[in-house]
Order: C-alpha cells, then sequence, then structure tokens
C-alpha cells in the first residue's frame, strides 16, 4: 500500500491507541482528501496464545481461561466451551441447569447489545447515548453479579451443569428491571427515529446486501440486518430453545441503520424469553444424579473423539473445535469468534467512503479485538 | 438436505479425493480428502450442495504419526449440516492449495494457520503473519514441539 | 467632576489595572461557563459532575488549570516553531480584540442610558465580525505547523466549515442593521425597545443561532476535533498550558457569542421605563436583565452540545451553501422590506 502514492493522497494509522476503537487494533488507510481509497487491518496487539494455553490445562482449569476471550460475553463463551466437553462425555444437564444457562445467556446478550448501542452511540458523537446505556447497564450486572458472584468473568458453568442455583428472590427482583428496560428500549428508538441527524449519519451509510455479506462471511446482527434470518439458536438449537418461543429479527437495509434497528428488536425479544423461563423454571436438581463429573470433580479423563460446536453469541455465531485423545487436557482447541469475519470485512466496507462514516460503520458492526485476537 | 444424501453425493462426485466419510449424527459429518483435490471438492460443496459458508481453517498437529491436518468446517446458511473436511499433510514440508478463490473469508484463517503452524497455502494473496509478531515468522508456536521464543523454556505438558 | 491634582499622572496606572481586572474577570466568566457546561452535561447524562473541588464543584477549574500549568510543555520534532508557539496569540487575540466592542450591561442614571463598552464604535458590528474571523488563523497554524496528519484532517474541515458559515453570518447581521439603520451594536441594542428583534426577524435569528454554533465549532459542528475519529482533531500537538489557553479562548468566544445574540435579538438590557427613571434599579437592572438573557442562550448552546450527534462534514458544507444561505437572503430582502415599511 506505501508504493505509488498520488500527490493528493497520504496514509494515515488509525492506530492501535485511539479513543474510536473497541480495542487496539491498527487500521491503515489511504486517504485521498477525505475520502478512503485503501484500508489494511492489522490485528495481533493483544494477542493471548488462549489456545496453547488451553493445551496445557486441565478442563475444568479452561472455564476459567475461555472467560476471557471476550470478557464482555463471557458466559456465551463458557457455553460453547462446556458445551463442548459435554458432547464429548455425552452427557446433558438437567432440565433446572438449562433453564438457568438460558437466563443467564440472555442476560448477557441484553447487556453487550446495550453497550453495542450506546459505544456506536458514542462513535458518532452522541456522548449522551453512552451514558444512558450504561446506565441501564448497571441494573442488569447487579442481576447477574446475584446469581454468579462477578460482574464479568464469572466461571459459573460446570460439565454437567451450573455451579449454584438461583439466589431466594431472583425472579422478583429480575422483574421491574425488565419492565424498566422495555420502556428504555422504546425510548431509545424513538430518539432514533426522530433524529434528523443521526438519520442522516446512518441510513445509507455502510450498506450490505445478502450476497456480499454471505460471500464475506459476516454473521449476527449485521447478517440479519440484510435480511437473512440465520439464528443458530433456531437452526440447531442447543439447551432448551427448542421450547421457547422467540422470532428472528430481520430488517431489509443493510445499513447502520438496520443494524442498530435489528439490536433494539433483539433485546425485546430476549426480555420474551427470560420472562417465559421465569415462568417455566422447573424445580429440580442442577447436577445429573450419580454423575462422575460433579462440580467438586477437579480431576477428569474425556474419552477420545472430536467435536464442533455452535452457539449464538451476540455478536454473531461462535463454534469450538475441539479435539481430545483421552487424557485430562484437551489436545487441540481451536476457538472461532465471531468478531473475527466482521473485521476481515471491515476494508472491503469502508473503501469509498469518507474518514467520518469509518467511525460509523466499525461502530455497528460492534466488535472486540480481545475476541479477534485471542 | 439430509446429511445421509449429502454425504452419498460427496462420495459419488469425488471417489478417489474423499475417504473414510462418516455422518456422526443428523448435523454433523466428517470426510477426509485428498491435499490435491480440496478446491475442488469445496468448489463442488458450494455450487452444488449449499454450502456456503466456512465457519473455520484450523490446523492440528499429530506428532506421534508424523503429520499435520488442515481441518475445513464448511457449514450453510440454509440447512444445519456442518461438515468437517481433513486433510492430512507431512510434517517437513506442509503445503496445500488455497481455497480463498471459493470462500472470500479462508484469508486470515489461512493466514493464522501459516504463522502458527508452517503450513503454506499455494496461491493465497497475502500469506503475511496476522497475529504474531515478525520475528516470530519460522517458530510456528502451536506445534507440539514448540519450545518456546526467544529462551526455550517452554515444554508441551501432554 | 473635579479630578484631584495628584491623580492625573496617575490616570494610565488606573487604567492598566481596570484593563488587567477586567480581563480577570473575563477568565472568570470563562471559567463559570465551563462549569455550567460540566454540570448541565452531567444533569442531562444522569450523573453528578464535578461535586468535589469546593462547594458544588465551583473550584475545579481551577484545580484544571493548576494541572494544565504544571504539565511539560512538548513540541514535535519537526514541527515548525514559529506556527507552533504564536498560534495561541491569535487565538486569545481575536477573542480579546472582540471583548473590546461588545457592552456588558448598561446604567441608567438620571434617565440617560451609559452603556459598558469599552469602547463605543459606529461600525462596532463590522468590526466585531472582521475581527472573528482571525480565529481561523490561529487554528490552521496550530494544525498546519504540528506536522501530524490528524491536526491536518481538522484543518481542513475547519476551512470547509468557515467558509461556509461566514456568509450567512454576515448576511443576518446586515439584515439586522439594515432595519435598524445603524452599524453600531449599542445603537441596535437600545433601539429595540420593549418590542425584540427576534420577533420581527424569526427566520434571521434561527439563522444566526446556528452560523453562530457552526462559527464557534460546537457540536453539531465541531468536526474539526471530533475525539472519536481524529484524536482531536486540530489541537492533538497540544499539551499543557497552550491547550489551556486555546479552551479559554474558545469558551470566552462562546460568551461572546451569547452575547451578540443576546444584544442583536433578544432586546439587549431594555428595560420598561419604570425601571428606567428609578435611581436604585437604573443602577442594576438592565445589566442583571441583559445578563439573565445571555446566561440562558449560553444554557441553549451547551445542552444542544449533548443532545444530538454530529454531523459528516460533507453534510455541514451541504447545509451552509444549500440550506442557510438562501434563508439568509430571503431573511435580507424580508429585512430590507421591513426597513423600509417602518422607515416610513
Amino acid at each position: 500500500m506505501e508504493e505509488m502514492l498520488e500527490p493528493n493522497e497520504m496514509i494515515i494509522h488509525l492506530g492501535p491507541q485511539h479513543p474510536m476503537q473497541p480495542g487496539p487494533f491498527r487500521l491503515n488507510l489511504k486517504l485521498k482528501g477525505e475520502t478512503v481509497m485503501d484500508a489494511e487491518v492489522e490485528l495481533g496487539y493483544i494477542h493471548k496464545g488462549i489456545e496453547k494455553i488451553l493445551e496445557n490445562k486441565t478442563y475444568l482449569q479452561g472455564i476459567t481461561i475461555v472467560d476471557r476471550i471476550c470478557y464482555l460475553v463471557a458466559l456465551t463463551n463458557e457455553e460453547c466451551y462446556v458445551g463442548c466437553v459435554e458432547k464429548l462425555l455425552d452427557i446433558e444437564p438437567p432440565e433446572r441447569a438449562q433453564y438457568i444457562r438460558v437466563i443467564l445467556e440472555e442476560l448477557t446478550r441484553l447487556q453487550s447489545h446495550l453497550l453495542g448501542t450506546g459505544e456506536f452511540g458514542g462513535f458518532i458523537g452522541f456522548v449522551s447515548m453512552l451514558m444512558y446505556t450504561i446506565k441501564e447497564r448497571e441494573d442488569l450486572l447487579s442481576l447477574i453479579d446475584m446469581v454468579t458472584g462477578a460482574r464479568i468473568t464469572h466461571s459459573f458453568l460446570r460439565f454437567g451443569g451450573v455451579r449454584d442455583d438461583l439466589p431466594p428472590g431472583f425472579k422478583e427482583k429480575t422483574l421491574p428491571v425488565l419492565n424498566n428496560l422495555k420502556k428504555v428500549i422504546n425510548d431509545f428508538e424513538e430518539m432514533f427515529h426522530s433524529d434528523r441527524v443521526y438519520k442522516e449519519r446512518t441510513v445509507g451509510v455502510g450498506v450490505l446486501t445478502a450476497d456480499v455479506a454471505k460471500s464475506l462471511g459476516v454473521s449476527g446482527p449485521a447478517l440479519r440486518a440484510t435480511g437473512v434470518p440465520f439464528d443458530i439458536r433456531k437452526n440447531e438449537p442447543y439447551l432448551v430453545y427448542n421450547d421457547l418461543d422467540f422470532k428472528v429479527c430481520t430488517e431489509t437495509a443493510g445499513d447502520c441503520f438496520a443494524r442498530v434497528q435489528v439490536r433494539l428488536n433483539e433485546m425485546r425479544e430476549s426480555i420474551y424469553i427470560i420472562e417465559q423461563c421465569l415462568d417455566q423454571i422447573p424445580n429440580g436438581p442442577i447436577f445429573p444424579e450419580n454423575s462422575l463429573y460433579g462440580r467438586r470433580t477437579p480431576v477428569m479423563r474425556v474419552p477420545a473423539g472430536e467435536v464442533f460446536h455452535r452457539v449464538e453469541d451476540p455478536r454473531g455465531e461462535m463454534g469450538m473445535y475441539m479435539v481430545s485423545d483421552g487424557s485430562d487436557k484437551p489436545y487441540r482447541v481451536k476457538v472461532r469468534g465471531p468478531v473475527y469475519p466482521t473485521l476481515q470485512a471491515l476494508p472491503p466496507l469502508i473503501k469509498g467512503t469518507t474518514v467520518a462514516d469509518i467511525a460509523a460503520i466499525s461502530g455497528s458492526m460492534d466488535g472486540c479485538t480481545s475476541e479477534a485476537d485471542r | 438436505m439430509d446429511v445421509t444424501e449429502i454425504l452419498k453425493s460427496l462420495t459419488g462426485t469425488f471417489p478417489e479425493a474423499i475417504s473414510e466419510a462418516t455422518a456422526k449424527s443428523e448435523i454433523r459429518a466428517r470426510a477426509y480428502v485428498d491435499k490435491e483435490k480440496v478446491k475442488e471438492v469445496c468448489q463442488y460443496l458450494k455450487d452444488s450442495l449449499q454450502f456456503d459458508h466456512l465457519c473455520s481453517v484450523c490446523g492440528v498437529d499429530y506428532i506421534k504419526w508424523n503429520e499435520l491436518e488442515v481441518v475445513y468446517h464448511i457449514a450453510s446458511y440454509n440447512h444445519p449440516v456442518v461438515l468437517t473436511l481433513k486433510a492430512r499433510l507431512p510434517r517437513d514440508n506442509p503445503e496445500i492449495e488455497s481455497v480463498v478463490p471459493v470462500y472470500w473469508n479462508a484469508n486470515w484463517y489461512e493466514r493464522e494457520t501459516y504463522e502458527l503452524y508452517g503450513i503454506k497455502f499455494k496461491n493465497h494473496p497475502n500469506l503475511k503473519p496476522l497475529l504474531l509478531p515478525e520475528d516470530m515468522l519460522g517458530e510456528w508456536p502451536l506445534r507440539k514441539d514448540y519450545e518456546g521464543f526467544p529462551n526455550k523454556t517452554a515444554r508441551n505438558l501432554v | 467632576m473635579d479630578i484631584p491634582e495628584f491623580i492625573i499622572p496617575l490616570i494610565p496606572w488606573i487604567r492598566g489595572i481596570v484593563g488587567l481586572s477586567l480581563v480577570g474577570v473575563i477568565f472568570l466568566g470563562a471559567m463559570g461557563a465551563v462549569w455550567l457546561e460540566r454540570k448541565l452535561s452531567a444533569d442531562i447524562q444522569c450523573r453528578m459532575g464535578p461535586c468535589r473541588v469546593g462547594k458544588y464543584g465551583l473550584l475545579q477549574l481551577v484545580a484544571d488549570a493548576i494541572k494544565l500549568f504544571t504539565k511539560e510543555d512538548l513540541k514535535p520534532r519537526n514541527a515548525d516553531s514559529l506556527l507552533f508557539n504564536s498560534a495561541n496569540i491569535f487565538m486569545i487575540g481575536s477573542v480579546f480584540l472582540m471583548l473590546v466592542a461588545i457592552p456588558v450591561g448598561a446604567v441608567f442614571i438620571n434617565g440617560v442610558e451609559y452603556p459598558l463598552a469599552v469602547t463605543q464604535m459606529d461600525i462596532s458590528v463590522l468590526y466585531i465580525e472582521a475581527v472573528s474571523a482571525l480565529s481561523i488563523f490561529g487554528i490552521f497554524m496550530i494544525a498546519y505547523g504540528s506536522n501530524n496528519k490528524y491536526s491536518l484532517l481538522g484543518a481542513f474541515r475547519n476551512f470547509a466549515r468557515m467558509v461556509g458559515y461566514e456568509v450567512p453570518l454576515g448576511l443576518t447581521v446586515v439584515s439586522v442593521a439594515i432595519m435598524t439603520g445603524s452599524l453600531s451594536i449599542v445603537e441596535i441594542s437600545s433601539s429595540q425597545g420593549m418590542l425584540w428583534n427576534i420577533f420581527l426577524q424569526p427566520l434571521g435569528c434561527f439563522v444566526f443561532f446556528v452560523a453562530l454554533m457552526a462559527d464557534m465549532g460546537r457540536l453539531p459542528f465541531d468536526q474539526n476535533e471530533s475525539e472519536e475519529e481524529l484524536v482531536a482533531g486540530w489541537i492533538t500537538e497540544y499539551g499543557g498550558m497552550r491547550f489551556g489557553l486555546a479552551f479559554f479562548a474558545e469558551y470566552i468566544h462562546m460568551i461572546l457569542g451569547s452575547f451578540l445574540v443576546a444584544l442583536l435579538f433578544l432586546g439587549g438590557w431594555n428595560v420598561p421605563g419604570f425601571v428606567a427613571n428609578n435611581s436604585v434599579l437604573g443602577l442594576i437592572a438592565p445589566t442583571v436583565f441583559l445578563l439573565i438573557k445571555v446566561v440562558f442562550v449560553l444554557m441553549v448552546i451547551i445542552g444542544l452540545r449533548w443532545a444530538v450527534p454530529r454531523f459528516r462534514i460533507d453534510q455541514v458544507v451541504d447545509l451552509s451553501w444549500k440550506k442557510l444561505l438562501p434563508l439568509a437572503l430571503l431573511n435580507l430582502v424580508w429585512a430590507v422590506g421591513l426597513g423600509l415599511y417602518l422607515g416610513a
């Protein structure tokens, strides 16, 4: 990219430290005036080597490590890992544990979408939006804190169940929070629809069509905003999603406005799912009876085999490929995060737009460098 | 599409390239593919069997059998089957054809596999290290006999 | 008045001291504006704002000023020394030059009006317009002399914005001057009486307000310093007290802009007749009225910053040339007609 610079062009690095980024990565831009002619993404600033670390830790120790792939959606990462191991062990958690997992993961989805919407507002200059969403997010984090004991990295799921039961009074504390959140989402939607400046910044910006999105490998709200109803919770249901009634939210425009709208609708669906779970949750054990792999068993051997398990992360489709050779540590764990193809799709999306649009586009795609770098 | 139909159609079209095709469950299937024919198999999957979503490309090091393996997970936006294709490569000179012309998002996956395992992807548009710093090229950290960089203090405990 | 003999050689010193204290008062006013912004923005965003340093956080700015004074003064190696070091002079200088012509209040002694301004010129409105355009030199000197690509992008955006918005600004001011028949800001303000110009020229007030926000570089028009894209834009390389001076210059510009709106459109310091003839109220009331109007306009400007996202630069230029300029011309025609009608 450095060769053949015309007289009007310059190369600028939206470098590793930048107020706009959701994590350190370098974006090399070739600008002509304000228009982007070429772009390139360089990763690797926070590469921790998680896949190599997981090969040297037992399966139980791996739960705390998998938490930290992306600390904002820790429970979904844990679900993917624990689901892989449960498939290898061929056990299934009891119903109450599955309902608890679904409740916590939908709460995680709610707070991740809130933060994503708020950050997007912050990127286009609407700083008050960031403050409002963070304020709402505090209630959700207190709820998760009440169950798991931590606000971000939880280490709550175990093979075959969860670590602890729901505390007494959880339902009474959750329902007012969810009702308040419904009003807040309506407020946000009205704010977005009636704000002329916001619409000028987001409608028609960063348009993805369905074919382009499929060939770029994008998944999650960015794909659903182009009209493709691809949701792992419906395609290959895991846990109790088969018994729950919810719909896949899609829009057709494919621009930044549609992506934010899809997130707001998904938040409403998540609230509905949590309410159903709180109604339908049965009483029962949170670990299978006579299970060898109880929560107090630190050393356990997993039979040899390989498995590929997918879950629906708030940002898209998350998958883990695990190879086991019969010992107490995994042989190979490959983490396929949802943000990796999203970041890869950024250069084709921003070619031809202005510098100001980069902020809007990358904010609406909701990236997280920690997950891409692992 | 049923998983048995998919496997039958695949083994029917490529009798020599595909071996050991098994269906693990209703939505998971696995097959070993010859390393010369990977690109054609992927093209056939994308065109005829509606497998238009590449989940990931990764490498596994089987040091006991002196082999490296490249594992492709290919899924679809229309049906829930995920097909796992595995290609065996010799450990001293691992080279395989790149599938970037078929699936655009294989670009970064192959770059990462190259810098972590040393598997060269022929005809890749831009085979440079992605995550590791430039001076770690040649170390192949995720192999089982990796000893540490720059001091050889790491050992694989398994 | 009889001046005692010994004071006459001391008069230049007295004038110097009064001038310096006026500078101090202006900085105090800027500090008040910053405090108002921080508290108002905290209210809008459901948080508390400065609350620890001094009662209600009033001394927060003193703490910030101490911090800025004690920072290291960095200059990039390849930066142009002349431009880099002298840019602040232009920015503060233009603001202070604007200050001399703007009256900050009035006193009524025996029914005669004495406006409190440093100088009263016949063409003060023209002078204020001309001098406010000097600050663009300062901004461009900083941006170009920093040897930084982010600042350069900020400077390009600045130029596009300033060029587009000076024209509607000047046109609306000229419309008010035509209707009143004079270019002196004191006369425009006092000739409004109780019928404020905003009722006679609502379109003009709206266009002037928007063009003023763009001129001052406040959100939604602050593309040149948009933190999210350009890492503080034109002022990326400035640290310590250099940044502090530019920051204060921006807030003083904001206060002066509010004064302009209050004087030109909101009736200035005009009070009903019975107040003017009262000896005690006549001394305090006009200034207090003017200050209340100024604070109100200031709060609108501050609140607007936190309520809307930011425009893109091409949308800003589009707005100025395609939408504001025709409205300003329309307002000019209306003002000419109104002036003839009122004059006749």
